[in-house]
């Protein structure tokens, strides 16, 4: 930062007060695809209440916007213990939208709460054991055996600091009308309409947020979104649809972003099912898949081939490569497996999501090619997910998003089973990469770790439960005046460093 | 004969039989004709403007429209014809038996047709595809239980209407069979109207087939289904609008081509005096 800089920004402001300018309210109206289904942090899974949550709520610790190293959130400082199983927190002067001091007691319930019975995300919490408040502002969280993800889960959206006293109150009846010690308070939620957002004035990052107000606008048609932001009636347009960046791009008055967040896309195989459960033919899909056309043609260049089903992030193998594409060799090893006619199979597809759609359709044709008849079959996404869940299904495209810097949430999530989700219910199995899950919870970070989950991502990559995609980019697009908006590696984004500068 | 020579005598019966003769002839051709495959990609081609090689343009993929809109015909006219005439056939079966039986099989048959006319034609093929599943086979199933409503409540009338003729009378003198009776006399006067009716219910059912695709409800991709087209199309309608337009065209022209055939009809099949 240049202290210069600040400055002018400052005279500048004060030269705009002086003109005798009415001072109002400043609204940043953001155009989203996702309707929140819930504001209770421990409830919830899907993108539109993760990012409205962590508008609200804030967390100890958050990742910061690099998505390399974590910062802090509602506590100022902490230390681990050498074994890591003694965590000390001391909290930093901060308090709830209504006023109401946090204090460790907050911290301390908010955590339990996320362990109980009812939260969705419970064995991220378990591992700590204990609590001891040592006073208001200091709080040390014990754990009974090593769980080296216990510090940076954390950092995630379920472990959100609520006011334990209302909370308790209230019950379930709270997260209609939520206090959160969040840069921004929920002033009205419309559902399926709109979400009213009004400026924290009890934040603890003094100053911010810079606007007044913030309106999250529930649009799902991503063309609606950019006509919203070209017609002037909303000021940043989430997901505009990648075909149209460059024309965005090149508007006047409008500018475009993108970043590739941690995020993987892939198809999931029901190695339950033959012929899935042929470790050839899993890796003859992946040779059959022209994953450089697929970037070009559905992504629009917006984003990489995939060499995994794990996003790139900490501890990526740099050298592990995608897939070559050989229809030759995919058809040889189909042969090889007994399949030298290929087979027919059914693709299931989120309807909602286009860029999914168009992959399944430019898979159908490259599977074609190698004599893989495929049905696309569009379902509603709650039903696609359920369908998979059941085990009733032979592929489905889909994705996962880390909402963590860490790399342990999602190979939880894609590689081991049974755990999370059976390997994303693809139910296939290895033993060598379930024993280096548990070994790299129990292994402090460091070289030593990342070795554990490059041979894990590396044992994905080789038995292939999946057939791997890309991994996309996620783009926005924003009026010329509204500065420093961004969308972090988390895929989240942040808005009490948005300025509106007209 | 006596009809389609009558038909041609107006102009709008002829109008529309041309339109669909084109169309037919054009869908038919086209696999022969046109260089492209309607479902190879061709990303390099992809949205490409209406030019001479692509008359109707490429879409996102890079496919011919004009090869993809006419093999949607296929789709769109082989779910519209079965749609309507399938469910005629079960209608005007239940129509005549409730109109020439009467009494207590009538009624139930009327009450029961009420039942179905009560809710509204989408929401309840929506929610019959919806929990059967989305699929053409599934979509069959959808309108068959739906559609035959006003068919059974048309014939019913004019069997009921038919029935109190004198030439009916005959029959009963002449100790006619009920059976032969309905269906050599009653039948084929009682069917006029159903006809007419049956050329708007095309229309009505070509639209409300692209809307179940549009819905995601109906045929899946990579199948041409003008519906399909068209919700595919959405994202890309404004740097590449023939995407969208050249499908909609198609169902309106096939909407027109039906709608005047089914005047014409209605003329042709007018007894004289």
């Amino acid at each position: 930062m240049i202290p210069g800089l600040n400055l002018k920004a400052l005279l500048l402001a004060s030269a705009v007060a002086l003109t005798g300018l009415p001072a109002a309210a400043e609204t940043l109206r953001v155009a989203m695809g996702f309707d929140p289904l819930s504001l209770d942090p421990i409830a919830t899974s899907d993108n539109g209440s993760i990012w409205t949550q962590l508008l609200i709520f804030d967390t100890l610790v958050r990742p910061d916007k690099t998505g390399e190293g974590l910062e802090p959130g509602l506590a100022e400082s902490w230390t681990v213990s050498e074994d890591g199983l003694t965590l000390t927190f001391n909290l930093r002067e901060a308090k709830f939208s209504d006023g109401t001091p946090v204090t460790a007691e907050d911290v301390q319930f908010s955590i339990e709460r996320a362990a109980s019975e009812e939260s969705g995300w419970a064995r991220f919490y378990r591992p700590i054991t204990s609590f001891e408040i040592v006073n208001d502002r200091q709080i040390v969280m014990t754990l009974a055996e090593p769980f080296t993800p216990a510090f940076n889960n954390l950092a995630l959206f379920a472990a959100a600091i609520l006011p334990k006293a209302q909370v308790e109150e209230k019950g379930d009846a709270f997260f209609d009308a939520p206090v959160g010690a969040g840069p921004f308070m929920l002033k009205n939620w419309a559902r399926g309409s709109r979400i009213e957002l009004e400026k924290n004035p009890n934040y603890w990052q003094e100053g911010k947020p810079y606007v007044d107000d913030a309106v999250l606008e529930i649009v799902t048609e991503p063309s609606a979104r950019v006509i919203k932001l070209e017609a002037g009636e909303v000021d940043v347009a989430l997901d505009p649809p990648l075909n149209q960046l460059e024309d965005l791009d090149g508007k006047d008055g409008i500018s475009t972003g993108q970043i590739i967040p941690y995020r993987a896309d892939f198809v999931q195989l029901n190695t339950t099912r033959e012929p899935f459960d042929d470790e050839r033919v899993r890796k003859a899909l992946n040779m059959a898949i022209d994953k450089d056309a697929l970037v070009q043609g559905v992504l629009y260049g917006a984003g990489e081939p995939a060499a995994a089903a794990m996003p790139v992030m900490a501890y990526a193998d740099p050298e592990l490569a995608p897939y070559p594409y050989d229809p030759a060799a995919a058809k040889e090893l189909l042969a090889e497996a007994g399949y030298a006619d290929g087979f027919e199979a059914q693709l299931l597809v989120d309807s909602g999501a286009a860029t999914s759609r168009n992959a399944a359709i430019t898979l159908q044709a490259m599977l074609q090619q190698v004599g893989v008849r495929v049905e696309v079959q569009m379902l509603e996404g709650g039903t696609q997910w359920e369908t998979t869940k059941s085990g009733n299904y032979d592929m489905s495209v889909s994705y996962a998003t880390s909402d963590t810097i860490d790399p342990d949430q999602i190979i939880g999530f894609v590689g081991v089973n049974p755990e999370r989700a059976n390997a994303y219910h693809t139910e296939w199995k290895s033993e060598r990469l379930n024993e280096l899950y548990e070994e790299e919870r129990k292994t402090p970070d460091g070289d030593e770790r990342g070795g554990m989950f490059r041979e894990m991502v590396q044992i994905l990559h080789d038995e292939a439960p999946y057939i791997f995609l890309y991994h996309p980019a996620s783009a926005w697009a924003a009026q010329d005046y509204v500065k420093d908006f961004e969308i972090l590696p988390t895929s989240n984004f942040r808005l009490e460093e948005v300025k509106i500068e007209k | 004969m006596r009809v389609l020579r009558n038909l041609l005598r107006t102009v709008s019966g002829s109008v529309g039989l041309i339109m669909l003769i084109i169309t037919i002839a054009s869908t038919v051709l086209t696999p022969f004709l046109s260089p492209y495959d309607p479902f190879a990609l061709d990303f390099a081609n992809a949205m490409q403007p209406p030019s001479a090689a692509h008359w109707f343009g490429t879409d996102n993929f890079g496919r011919d429209i004009f090869t993809r809109v006419m093999a949607g015909a296929v789709y769109d006219m082989r779910l519209a014809l079965i749609c309507v005439f399938g469910p005629m056939a079960i209608g005007v079966l239940i129509g005549l038996v409730a109109g020439y039986l009467g009494g207590r099989i009538d009624a139930a048959l009327m009450r029961l047709t009420d039942i179905v006319w009560a809710f509204p034609f989408y929401v309840l093929v929506l929610a019959i595809v919806g929990v059967l599943g989305p699929s053409e086979t599934n979509l069959y199933i959808a309108f068959f239980l739906v559609n035959w409503i006003g068919y059974a409540r048309i014939i019913r009338g004019e069997t009921l209407l038919i029935s109190r003729l004198e030439f009916i009378e005959a029959t009963r003198v002449l100790r006619f069979g009920k059976l032969r009776v309905t269906l050599r006399h009653i039948l084929p006067n009682a069917i006029t109207p159903a006809l007419v009716y049956s050329m708007s219910d095309v229309v009505l059912t070509v639209q409300a087939v692209a809307a179940m695709s549009f819905f995601g409800l109906g045929v899946q991709p990579p199948a041409p289904e003008w519906g399909l087209l068209i919700v595919e199309s959405i994202d890309y309608m404004r740097d590449a609008p023939w995407m969208t337009v050249f499908p909609g065209l198609a169902i309106v022209w096939i909407g027109i081509a039906f709608a005047l055939l089914g005047e014409g009809l209605s003329t042709a099949l007018k007894p004289k005096g």
